[in-house]
């Protein structure tokens, strides 16, 4: 039978492995003898395409045709890239997604094309080292990764011919190829620092059964982010001739000249380097350990927001032990920094540049069998999966570190009267507003039944398979209109906004909180009082005298209370409208029920109501939503 | 029921067919006390809870199935989903609370805000402020203090649902005490998260 292989498609490093006849995972060789693939792409202007340490070489005197670091634009749209990662290649602006013209502006190809050569050349290593077609294929991202840029990886895999069996978590995976190996039991944190994207999961392991408590990160932040600091600086210091702005070519070398002083520097205490630089320059300088460390010091001590509230969600206090990956972990500070974060020092046993592809070989694997009796993979949803609601808040559906897969269901009502449609905007992310998460995709609920505001029943279903990908389906109750979309985002937000996302999320969580409670009572104020002035017009005659006037005037407190900005005193004041006019809204609903089964024309009852449909839901549990 | 595949008898709320194994779909009357095969109560040995959780887990988890027939690998996605949705459920106590009464037929939303009362809410309003003090002095010491003190509320409340729940005579006015109980018990969760944050420490367990 073919054999299922585990891929590592990293930022700056690719690599593919198998577990061998003694069920032993191994690493292939890729090239030149080592197992690791530099993530690089070439395009000729002859239709010649290159991958790996070819393609690399030819990134100085053809930066444009050659794509490096193509994971930070997977998932992404046009409007997502940002300058900094834009710098030297060429765009083309039209269509949903990132296109980079190459080939000397004669092709344009997509992340997901780039991705799929380099994983085609991985399937043929593979096939060489086993001697035939390979089965199954598990592909890790990092956790981090949001629905956009798993969709995107696992398109690349498909694209490539793998037959792509699950998409796994690069900690998890290096979790379970630690774990099997050295037999661990306890709390582990993994600590993944790689090329481009960082990551940190906290996970159980306990008979076999690795349990994934959190997870935590941040992708756009890595190894390219010391090289990019560091050469900086050299050029300051030695570039020949002086340049304000060094062309991408220049400022290509320099970054490709600062990666091997960094990696020196772990060894060396002092390193010089004297380089020729494209375009007839020349880089001349010198680099002690350390200045490189306080080059690098702002960029690791990113990394400690992720893994404190890792900690906090996990509610874990200490670890039994901290688990080492990715190839920027090899620098000296990196290791201290983490020794310090979790009061130990870091296991290092296992190649952290290899651990990731060894963990997606035993998982592939255990798929391709039917899965293997001792083992169990628990993983999480890394970002909480939301709906916006009136106000521009977002109602969270399927919590974040929610073991996968799971869903969740939630009812929601119409905001105003006579609402026939709503928009339901799926969003992902932390922070309390829309606005500052990443938008996955918007669709529209048609064909609510004109009613008073409040009594339509909309529920939504969140669903999350196995790979972390979301299905989303939306059904009004009381018609059965159900509508249904895998959620395939074209749009979205790029890496640096969604780091900033994360570590926004983690400082303004309390400016968020308070701003959202009094956002979203007013919202809930201004629906009761608007729905109980039209439920007087229209069924008024369901009152008494006594009862209306009693009503009446904790509205009149409610609006008091909304004109301030304590949202307690708002939702006091709610619940005691609410409270007064229960059983007034339970006979308005038990009349329109009776007539909407008696057939009446449900327009008739909505004289005072928006002839347009308005579109965003309200929610019609809040606060005691038990799921929160 | 029949099995789907080969024809057999099975019972509702068997996971797998008796004689050829292939997973069976949820039953309409199962809920998530059954999924995990316990009884419906509150009372629950959280050990017990997660060992019950991992055995079926791999059973029906879709790294088993991924190389299956495509209507069993969509059972052992159904199936594993609500397993996790009632694992989740069950093992929080506030959640498992109101779920029963969901059960039971109350509606913990309405009941829980109706009732809730202008001195616990005035109480709220002095921890939030006790707690805004804290942070505005940067004081750890006192923010983990607080937090200390809203979890022990929590640990109040989750004895006082304990009670209710075990108690033999069934009050009609317990499923309203217990939702209100809930409804407070929201309030501590965001202090004790609200004030772990700002501490900037891991939490205890």
């Amino acid at each position: 039978m073919a054999r299922a292989i585990g891929i590592d498609l990293g930022t700056t490093n690719s690599l593919v492995a198998h577990v061998d006849e003694r069920n032993r995972p191994r690493v292939v060789d890729a090239e030149e003898g080592r197992p690791l693939l530099p993530s690089a792409v070439f395009y000729g202007p002859d239709g010649a395409v290159e991958v790996g340490a070819a393609a690399k070489r030819r990134a100085p005197e053809r930066p444009v045709d050659t794509v490096l670091s193509v994971k930070r634009f997977m998932g992404r749209g046009p409007g997502d890239v940002k300058p900094e990662d834009r710098g030297i290649y060429a765009f083309e602006e039209s269509g949903a997604v990132v296109k980079l013209a190459v080939a000397g502006g004669t092709r344009a190809v997509t992340p997901i094309e780039v991705s799929a050569e380099i994983l085609r050349v991985l399937r043929r290593r593979a096939q060489e080292a086993l001697g035939g077609p390979p089965g199954g294929c598990v592909i890790t991202v990092p956790a981090y990764f949001d629905d956009a840029q798993r969709q995107a990886t696992k398109d690349a895999g498909r694209l490539a011919g793998l037959d792509v069996l699950r998409l796994l978590n690069e900690p998890t995976a290096a979790a379970l190829a630690y774990g099997l190996d050295k037999r661990a039991q306890g709390t582990f944190a993994v600590y993944d620092l790689g090329g481009g994207t960082f990551d940190v999961s906290i996970l159980r392991l306990d008979a076999g059964v690795f349990e994934v408590l959190a997870t935590g990160g941040d992708t756009h932040l890595g190894g390219d982010d010391f090289d990019r600091v560091v050469a900086r600086t050299l050029m300051e210091r030695g570039l020949e001739p002086r340049h304000a702005e060094p062309s991408p070519a220049v400022l290509r070398g320099a970054v490709a000249a600062a990666q091997r002083i960094r990696e020196a520097l772990t060894d060396e205490e002092v390193v010089e380097v004297e380089v020729d630089l494209p375009e007839g320059h020349r880089l001349r300088a010198r680099l002690g350990r350390a200045e490189l460390e306080a080059l690098i010091q702002p960029v690791v001590e990113r990394t400690s927001a992720a893994c404190r509230d890792a900690l906090r969600s996990a509610g874990v206090a200490k670890v039994d032990g901290v688990v080492l990956v990715g190839g920027a972990t090899r620098t000296p500070l990196v290791r201290r920094h983490v020794r310090a974060l979790f009061g130990q020092e870091p296991l290092t046993d296992l190649d952290p540049d290899t651990v990731v592809a060894l963990g997606a070989a035993v998982q592939a694997d255990a798929l391709d069998r039917g899965g293997r009796e001792d083992v169990l993979l628990l993983d999480v949803i890394p970002l909480s999966l939301g709906v916006e609601m009136m106000g521009g808040v977002v109602e969270k559906i399927i919590l974040r570190n929610s073991t996968i897969p799971a869903s969740a269901t939630q009812q929601f009502t119409t905001y105003a009267d006579g609402q026939t449609g709503m928009v339901i905007h799926v969003a992902q992310g932390e922070r309390e507003l829309a606005r500052d998460c990443r938008s996955l995709a918007r669709f529209t609920l048609k064909g609510i039944p004109p009613m008073p505001a409040g009594i339509a029943r909309v529920e939504i279903t969140y669903a999350v398979d196995a790979d972390g990908l979301l299905r989303v389906s939306a059904r009004e109750l009381t018609t059965g209109i159900e509508q249904q979309i895998q959620v395939k985002p074209t749009y979205g937000l790029g890496e640096e906004e969604i780091e900033k996302m994360l570590v926004e999320s983690i400082e303004h969580a309390e400016e968020d909180v308070t701003e959202r409670f009094v956002r979203e009572w007013r919202v809930e104020g201004d629906r009761i009082l608007a729905s109980l002035e039209s439920a007087f017009r229209i069924d008024g005659e369901l009152l008494g005298p006594e009862e209306r006037a009693k009503i009446e005037d904790r509205m009149r407190g409610l609006r008091q209370a909304m004109d301030g900005t304590d949202h307690l005193a708002v939702k006091a004041w709610i619940e005691s409208v609410d409270a007064a006019s229960k059983e007034f809204a339970e006979r308005r609903m038990n009349k329109h029920v009776a007539q909407a089964m008696a057939g009446h024309r449900v327009e008739d009852l909505a004289t005072s109501l928006a002839a347009q449909p308005r579109v965003t839901g309200s929610k019609e549990e809040d606060l005691e939503n038990p799921e929160r | 029921m029949t099995c789907w595949s080969c024809q057999a008898d099975v019972s509702e709320g068997t996971a797998s067919c008796p004689s050829c194994r292939k997973l069976q779909p949820v039953g309409r009357g199962e809920d998530y006390f059954s999924l995990l095969g316990l009884p419906r109560e509150f009372a629950l040995d959280v050990s017990d809870l997660e060992r019950r959780f991992r055995e079926r887990s791999r059973l029906l988890h879709p790294d088993r199935f991924a190389r299956a027939e495509p209507r069993e690998r969509r059972l052992s996605l159904e199936r594993a989903t609500r397993l996790n949705d009632a694992y989740r459920y069950l093992k929080d106590w506030r959640l498992r609370a109101g779920y029963l009464l969901r059960l039971a037929g109350t509606d913990v939303f309405v009941e829980g805000r109706t009732y809730a009362d202008p001195d616990f809410l005035e109480e709220q309003l002095e921890w939030r402020e006790e707690l805004a003090l804290a942070q505005a002095d940067g004081d750890a010491e006192r923010l983990r203090r607080i937090a200390t003190d809203a979890r022990e509320r929590l640990g109040r409340l989750e004895d006082e649902v304990a009670r209710r729940f075990a108690d033999e005579r069934w009050y009609s006015d317990f499923p309203v005490d217990i939702a209100r109980r809930l409804s407070r018990a929201r309030y501590y969760d965001n202090i004790v998260a609200d004030a772990e944050r700002a501490s900037g420490v891991a939490a205890h367990p």
